[in-house]
């Protein structure tokens, strides 16, 4: 047989050997994805209420976007905010909790590295009521604020292990060469170490706003008057069966949501290439700053 | 070369108070008191009218010795334990996949496994019943090729559930996963392979045993959060078993016997405390993956 | 130097934050012209709220429960003085009184409460509540589909029921069942009938299906006979239209449980004029007849009815003869633990 023949035989045995990859892969994220299809399709559906499938109708859209539903919208408006506020708050603490306790000791830290698993571990249920008591021992007004501290308390701890984990020594040699040409701790904060760990603050962000945006026990607990989140108002409507225009709004918000991150994507794409060119300029820095730390030392 | 780490040099504590300050002071008030105060009203009594009488009383705790409480919590720890091994057994082919793959594909591979949880997880559950309903396109399907005569329940079946505490726990146990297989440096996996050692030889002897600390990691961060889940048990299970996250709901909502409830809750707490010290016998908890 | 400047700043920003969210979600807003309402989502129509909002100049804030309990929480936690109107229900209103969570009524500024039945507004609760909607909780069954009629609770725990029944949860809601269809009081605190209820209930737990979407799981298929609400009866029937072949059970002895959905005004509640008006204008009947065009459940409120379609009317889930024969869910006081109890085994299934 040729030698030809052979490496088309063993091209082909590797293909053969990738399809159960590809059908195992294709299961478990048609397992994620197909009751969100079946979400967008019963947003279609011709029936008061989504207790089965009765027909086609586009009639929930036009409905929706007639604003009559106000209700819908403001809780829609109104966890976006939640969600937003949770995020920044998050990652702003995230990112100094993340450099903060990987760089420094401290008496205690043991102890803030426990902490910080608890929210993660424990039952939502646990954290809501406990916190809820607390607010209410101390005489806190119940309403956003304690909702976006109940979501941060959540989101925060994912943060900080997030960049913690992007903390490596390729930073640490980054910011001494930063700082031995001259710049300050905070200019080396902002143009060094935040660029280098800037994939881990999109991550956290990411997990924050997925964490905060499908939170409904927390919501719940620490909600006051004034507003209920999406999540909120679809458990109470859920007491008797959800509507098809519940399925529109967040088919909407999907996509707008999807939208936003090609957007975010393109940006960031852009924002690389132009990095590209500057990084092998300042590659050349480094460079010659760690001669010049070697010389020195 | 020295390293930038160690101690803040004396004088100049800002830069450290600066950044660590702020996540330790929200953990310690938004994390610590409220633990404490549960552990505080769980030696507490019962008020009459619900909420609770501040007078120290033992009777939680006698309540949670009965033996119905032993039923619930093995049943709990039943489920949980389940869930834990089909979302390893599912995670880790899969967080293996894609950590094999080129950073940035890895990274949208990741993002897709999250995406749908942008939809409220009641409308998930809500759509896994429509499928699977006994009018559903499942059931209709399988009249229609003649494989069955009459639709099958298939809601309210354990199976369901499982499917639905898999699809919600999986990105938690992949996440961990992941990152660990990812780190495995190539030149080990290369050694191995040198070495004569075939693929599976080298998953099973080497990149298995390495990303133990990651595993252990996913296990934590399933098996606890489903233990104290009831949302997806009571809506895809139809209800017919108590878990002890239903147990705990109860007994904030409408049994109002809270200091059961936060009895119940520390329960759950030295459960996770006893998982976190498991842990740090062969791993550093702060170093622990979860995402 | 800066260093430091920067962490003073960013401890700052964070800390005006939060209290500029705690701010702006306290006080948006004229403080005189909100109303702040805590209540099932789903459960007034738009058109009620933005018609009430459009005469009286009142902003109301619709806020959501997903669990009765979820209001007595609430009260008990302490939030009560954040709301002005709060939904619970009559079994927890002598807690509630007693406990001191409400504010009496001054029924002086609630002229229109006169056209409730007084029937269904006992004396002690007059003073503290506004009954706003109600419901049966009774036995409904398809005609084609279910293998037996049904007139009575023993009927549900006979074997041809079995995997076809389909019911509403809580320990309130099915001990109470048991207890008549053994002969006692429906709110019983005897331990040792509780117990016999419980042996009572098992065998009803064997032939259930499925606690809770009752209406669903009926009209879908999955469940033939089903112990629900009056008003996700309707709700059922409505969406099966003109096949409907769902019927309300012909009970010929047994009582069935009428439940209360009722307006309190927490202690400390901010807006007390408003929520005055508002309570005025939901008990009037021509408005209350309209909301319940999209909210078809039974109603206290009698020259609403009166006013109200129909179709409303004659709608076939109200469509039973025994109205008169209900009991009411009251406090059991410190029995609720041994409810608790039986529950709990009830669910966990010990013996099996």
């Amino acid at each position: 047989m040729s030698r030809e023949g052979k490496v088309n035989r063993r091209l082909q045995r590797q293909r053969l050997r990738k399809i159960p990859w590809t059908v195992f892969m294709t299961l478990v994220y048609a397992s994620f994805y197909i009751p969100v299809m079946v979400m967008i399709l019963f947003s279609f559906n011709d029936a008061k209420r989504n207790y089965s499938w009765m027909g086609f109708t586009t009639h929930w859209y036009p409905k929706l976007f007639s604003f009559g539903n106000h209700d819908l919208w403001e809780a829609l408006v109104y966890s976006l905010i939640i969600a937003v506020l949770a995020t920044v708050i998050s990652v702003v603490i995230g990112v100094l909790g993340g450099i903060g306790l990987k760089k420094y000791e401290f008496h205690g830290k043991k102890f803030i590295n426990m902490m910080l698993f608890i929210p993660i571990v424990v039952p939502e249920i646990v954290m809501a009521v406990s916190m809820l008591i607390i607010f209410m021992v101390i005489g806190v007004k119940l309403g956003l604020a304690t909702i976006v501290i109940g979501h941060c308390t959540f989101c925060i701890p994912y943060a900080v292990i997030v960049i913690k984990g992007r903390i490596t020594g390729d930073n640490e040699t980054l910011q001494e060469a930063s700082m031995d040409l001259g710049a300050t701790k905070l200019q080396t904060f902002i143009k060094v170490t935040i660029p280098s760990i800037m994939p881990g603050i999109m991550s956290a962000a990411f997990l924050s706003f997925t964490l905060s945006i499908d939170d409904v026990i927390i919501s719940n607990m620490l909600a006051g008057a004034s507003q209920s989140t999406l999540p909120v108002l679809i458990l109470s409507v859920n007491r008797t069966g959800i509507t098809p225009d519940i399925n529109a709004l967040t088919t909407v918000m999907v996509i707008v949501m999807l939208f936003g991150m090609a957007i975010m994507n393109v940006l960031q794409r852009i924002h690389k290439k132009r990095e590209a060119a500057s990084l092998a300029e300042s590659d050349e820095r480094i460079r010659a700053a760690r001669l010049a730390a070697e010389e020195y030392n | 070369m020295s390293v930038v780490t160690g101690r803040a040099k004396k004088g100049n504590r800002l830069p450290m108070l600066a950044q660590a300050g702020p996540v330790s002071l929200w953990m310690i008030v938004f994390v610590t008191l409220p633990m404490l105060f549960i552990i505080f009203i769980s030696f507490m009594s019962r008020g009459t009218f619900g909420g609770v009488e501040y007078t120290p009383s033992m009777e939680s705790y006698e309540t949670m010795m009965e033996i119905t409480y032993f039923h619930v919590i093995t049943k709990s720890i039943g489920v949980a334990a389940e869930t834990t091994i089909a979302c390893l057994l599912v995670g880790y082919p899969f967080a293996y996949y894609i950590a094999r793959k080129p950073a940035d594909v890895a990274s949208r591979l990741i993002t897709l496994l999250m995406i749908p949880f942008w939809t409220n997880s009641l409308m998930r559950l809500n759509a896994w019943m429509l499928i699977f309903q006994t009018n559903g396109p499942v059931n209709n399907f399988l009249v229609n090729v003649n494989l069955i005569e009459k639709p099958i329940t298939f809601i309210f079946t354990d199976g369901l559930v499982l499917l639905g505490l898999i699809t919600n726990y999986l990105p938690f146990a992949v996440l961990p996963m992941y990152s660990s297989i990812e780190k495995l440096e190539k030149p080990v996996l290369e050694a191995s392979a040198d070495l004569g050692a075939n693929p599976r030889q080298t998953l099973l002897k080497v990149t298995l045993p390495l990303t133990i600390p990651g595993i252990f990691s996913a296990i934590i961060l399933t098996f606890i959060p489903a233990l104290g889940t009831y949302v997806i048990t009571d809506m895809l299970g139809g209800g017919k078993v108590l878990y002890i996250g239903n147990i705990i709901k109860n007994q904030f909502g409408t049994i109002r016997n809270w200091p059961l409830g936060a009895a119940l809750s520390v329960l759950l707490l030295a459960i996770t405390a006893l998982m976190l010290f498991l842990y740090s016998r062969f791993a550093k908890v702060e170093d622990m993956e979860v995402v | 130097m800066k260093t430091k400047l920067l962490a003073v700043v960013l401890v700052l920003v964070m800390v005006f934050a939060l209290t500029a969210c705690g701010d702006s979600g306290s006080e948006s807003g004229n403080a005189g012209s909100e109303l702040n309402i805590f209540m099932w989502g789903d459960y007034i129509s738009d058109e009620t709220i933005t018609d009430f909002e459009n005469e009286t100049g009142i902003d109301v804030n619709l806020s959501y429960m997903n669990d009765n309990a979820d209001s007595v929480n609430k009260l008990t936690a302490g939030a009560g003085g954040e709301y002005d109107l709060i939904m619970t229900c009559d079994a927890y209103m002598e807690s509630l009184i007693n406990g001191g969570y409400l504010e009496e009524l001054d029924l002086s500024k609630i002229p229109n409460a006169e056209n409730i039945n007084k029937a269904y507004w006992t004396e002690q609760n007059q003073k503290y509540c506004i009954p706003y909607l109600m419901n049966y909780i009774y036995v409904v069954y398809d005609t084609e589909r279910c293998p037996i009629d049904i007139t009575c609770y023993n009927d549900l725990i006979r074997p041809e029921l079995k995997g076809q029944l389909g019911s509403i949860d809580g320990a309130r809601n099915l001990f109470p069942i048991a207890l008549i269809a053994l002969g006692y009081d429906p709110n019983s605190t005897e331990e040792s009938e509780i117990a016999e209820a419980y042996e009572w209930l098992k065998k009803y737990n064997d032939n259930v299906v499925a606690y809770g979407s009752t209406e669903t799981n009926i009209v879908n298929g999955t469940i033939s006979v089903m112990l629900t609400y009056d008003g996700n009866t309707a709700e059922a029937m409505a969406s099966m239209g003109d096949n409907n072949t769902l019927t309300v059970a012909p009970f010929t002895e047994d009582p069935v449980q009428l439940g209360f959905d009722l307006y309190v005004i927490p202690k400390g509640a901010t807006h007390m004029d408003n929520a005055y008006a508002f309570l005025n204008y939901i008990t009037d009947p021509e408005v209350m007849a309209k909301n319940l065009v999209e909210n078809p459940y039974s109603c206290p409120n009698d020259a609403a009815v009166a006013a109200a379609s129909e179709e409303y009317r004659n709608g076939p889930a109200f469509d039973f003869d025994y109205k008169e024969n209900v009991f009411f869910q009251e406090d059991v006081g410190d029995a609720i633990k041994t409810y608790d109890k039986y529950y709990q085994k009830l669910k966990v299934g010990i013996g099996e």
